[in-house]
């Protein structure tokens, strides 16, 4: 469960050109949730996800995280929550340079010390079902927006964390992998019980998340 | 864990391959290049050594006290048939020799000049310092009268093979002496003080001509390789001179010190030119992939896989490097330690001082193994602020940029 009490976000707080990010959020949400935050651009998504995920600081207030304060955890403890606890799907991909599709996507995994074995057949069978089982081998440089953008919606989910925290993960797809990457989301969330936060004004989420929380230049307006 | 940071500082080292190697090339250079520097250094050095060693004094020199600096045959030692017999016995000595020497006038018909008659015995000479190597020209052979002379005296006195000499000199009873001899051979030692003014005759002769009484000399050499024979030498005979090599040689001495702050510049300039260059291509490597390591750090890997891996892609760096450069060094002193340099253009100028003119390389473990450690601990040394930059670096600022 991750629970935000009267946090506040600023950028470029004390000076003539301050924004205020975030206005005294209060927010619960409660393990297995698939849930949505929507707004125009600019109204604060990204930056809620990234507090809620540990990445980024808070001006004021409490963000727990199960029973974890997060803004009391050191440098280390904050990246090793993320590690374990968190999957990212990044609104800029950010998939590493150097490694390949397949190593990017077991990249976590790795880092969480699963085996070679296991980091394959899962590799394999979410590739196969974000259809970029045949890039595997290919850097993320070869891909275009779309299949970059798969790519790190497995990286994300491979590990199966506990929660999921996906910033626009349908904007570059079709229409056609949009639904296929609700659906293996849904199952996701169902089945495994993981929770999923997305970011989004795509309608195809907002027709499949079962709760909505509208934001509007950093204020809830509607859940 | 060690898989990822491994595979991480590889592709990484793998996409900058030109720029690695350079660095790795650019150490190798010039760790290569101080060794050979270091080993002619020490070739010269120890050469000069064993020439002075192997013709004059030997690892310990034993003189009557007052010898040394009055030059006075008075000054002799009585019994130094007896000593030395003693002293072959003593543990580690291996070999000893006695000279009987005289200061005086060394003339031919046409010029004269100042010079030492020593008298030695070739046969102890020869297991001493191998005295056959230093004949230049001639042959060496004291029959009728036979000497040998320095090749600088016989230049001066333009003495050839063959040429008669005249020495003169007083005897123990104050008596002036003077002995005809015939020059059989023309002697080299790079040692000045032989080559410049002596005059080596055999030692019964000598003594002869010195009426000195049987056993007596005026110098006992012993070579050892045991650091004890000097002072039981020294403790046995307390009314004898008893002096070390470097103690004979203080240039000598002085030399080594100076071997040892050279060699410590090279060393630190080897050092430097690894930090700079492992700093350099560590630091650009590191700028350029500042949007890699946010994204790891915001995945969840911890700083110190981070650190770990740009250590081991340094380490790696300096360790090619060295590797290399031990190889091209290895190379470079066996060449040097075979064939030497040739110095001989200034060769006038450096026999002067005791060199000579093809230098021949000392090869020394210790050269790899102390740039060894000035490399792996320039490289540590090297990620020291690229590390801190990391440190500093907040993920959230690197992944929010556009792709
Ligand atoms: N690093 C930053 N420095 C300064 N201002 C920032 C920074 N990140 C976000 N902001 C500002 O904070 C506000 C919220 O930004 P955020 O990225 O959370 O919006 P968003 O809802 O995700 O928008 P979009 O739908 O376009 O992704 C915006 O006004 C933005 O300009
Ligand atoms: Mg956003």
């Amino acid at each position: 469960m991750i629970k935000l009490q009267h946090v506040n976000k600023y950028f470029y707080k004390n000076e003539a050109r301050e924004i205020h990010a975030l206005c005294d959020i209060n927010l619960t949400i409660e393990d297995g949730e698939f849930t949505l935050f929507s707004g125009a651009s600019g109204c604060g998504k990204t930056t809620l996800l990234n507090v809620i995920g540990a990445l980024d600081t808070i001006d004021s207030g409490k963000i727990f995280f199960d029973e974890k304060e997060i803004s009391l955890l050191s440098e280390d403890a904050r990246t090793t929550l993320r590690l374990n606890e968190i999957g990212f799907v990044f609104q800029a991909y950010n998939l590493i340079p150097v490694l390949s599709v397949e190593e990017n996507i077991g990249f976590v995994m790795k880092l969480r010390g699963f085996s070679d074995k296991e980091i394959k057949k899962r590799v394999l069978e979410i590739s196969a079902m974000l259809e970029i089982d045949d890039k595997l081998k290919s850097l993320p440089n070869a891909l275009s927006g779309g299949q970059q953008q798969r790519v790190a919606v497995a990286r994300a989910v491979a590990a199966k964390p506990k929660i999921i925290l996906a910033d626009e993960p349908t904007a570059n797809l079709d229409s056609k992998n949009s639904q296929k990457l609700m659906n293996m989301m849904r199952e996701l969330n169902e089945k495994e019980g993981v929770s999923i936060l997305f970011a989004s004004h795509d309608e195809l989420i907002l027709n499949s998340v079962r709760r909505v929380v509208k934001l509007n230049d950093g204020v809830i307006v509607d859940d | 864990m060690f898989s990822v940071i491994f595979k991480l500082a590889w592709k990484n080292s793998f996409l900058r391959a030109s720029r690695t190697l350079l660095v790795i090339v650019m150490i190798a250079v010039s760790m290569s290049m101080m060794l050979g520097i270091s080993g002619i250094y020490d070739g010269m050095i120890e050469n000069m050594a064993d020439k002075n060693q192997r013709s004059d004094s030997g690892d310990i020199s034993i003189y009557a006290k007052e010898y040394r600096s009055q030059k006075d045959i008075k000054y002799r030692i009585n019994r130094a048939k007896e000593i030395r017999e003693e002293i072959k016995n003593i543990d580690g000595v291996e070999s000893t020799v006695l000279r009987v020497k005289a200061e005086g006038l060394l003339s031919t018909a046409e010029k004269s000049s100042f010079a030492s008659i020593i008298g030695i015995d070739l046969k102890d000479e020869q297991i001493f310092g191998k005295f056959s190597e230093f004949l230049k020209d001639g042959e060496i052979d004291f029959k009728n009268r036979g000497a040998l002379i320095g090749i600088e005296s016989a230049k001066k006195l333009k003495v050839r093979i063959g040429s008669k000499v005249v020495f003169s000199t007083q005897d123990v009873n104050k008596e002036i002496n003077s002995i005809a001899l015939r020059i059989r051979g023309i002697i080299q030692t790079t040692n000045i003080n032989l080559d410049k003014g002596a005059i080596f005759v055999n030692i019964q002769d000598a003594s002869k001509f010195l009426s000195l009484f049987e056993g007596e000399a005026m110098q006992i050499a012993v070579m050892t390789e045991d650091n004890a024979v000097f002072e039981k030498i020294k403790n046995r005979y307390p009314y004898l001179d008893v002096k070390s090599f470097l103690e004979l040689n203080p240039m000598i001495k002085q030399m080594q010190d100076m071997t040892l702050i050279f060699n410590s510049i090279t060393f630190f300039i080897v050092m430097g030119v690894v930090f700079v260059g492992i700093f350099g291509v560590m630091y650009v490597s590191i700028l350029d992939r500042i949007r890699e390591f946010g994204i790891v750090l915001a995945l969840g890997m911890n700083y110190k896989y981070i650190r770990a891996q740009i250590i081991l892609e340094s380490l790696v760096v300096g360790f090619l490097g060295y590797l290399l450069g031990a190889v091209f060094g290895a190379v470079i002193l066996i060449y040097l330690r075979d064939y030497g340099v040739d110095f001989s253009s200034f060769s006038d100028a450096l026999e002067m001082w005791g060199y000579e003119a093809i230098i021949y390389a000392t090869i020394k473990v210790s050269y790899f193994t102390a740039t060894f450690i000035a490399i792996i601990t320039a490289s540590l040394l090297s990620v020291l602020i690229p590390l801190k930059k990391i440190k500093k670096l907040h993920p959230i600022d690197v992944i929010k940029a556009d792709v």
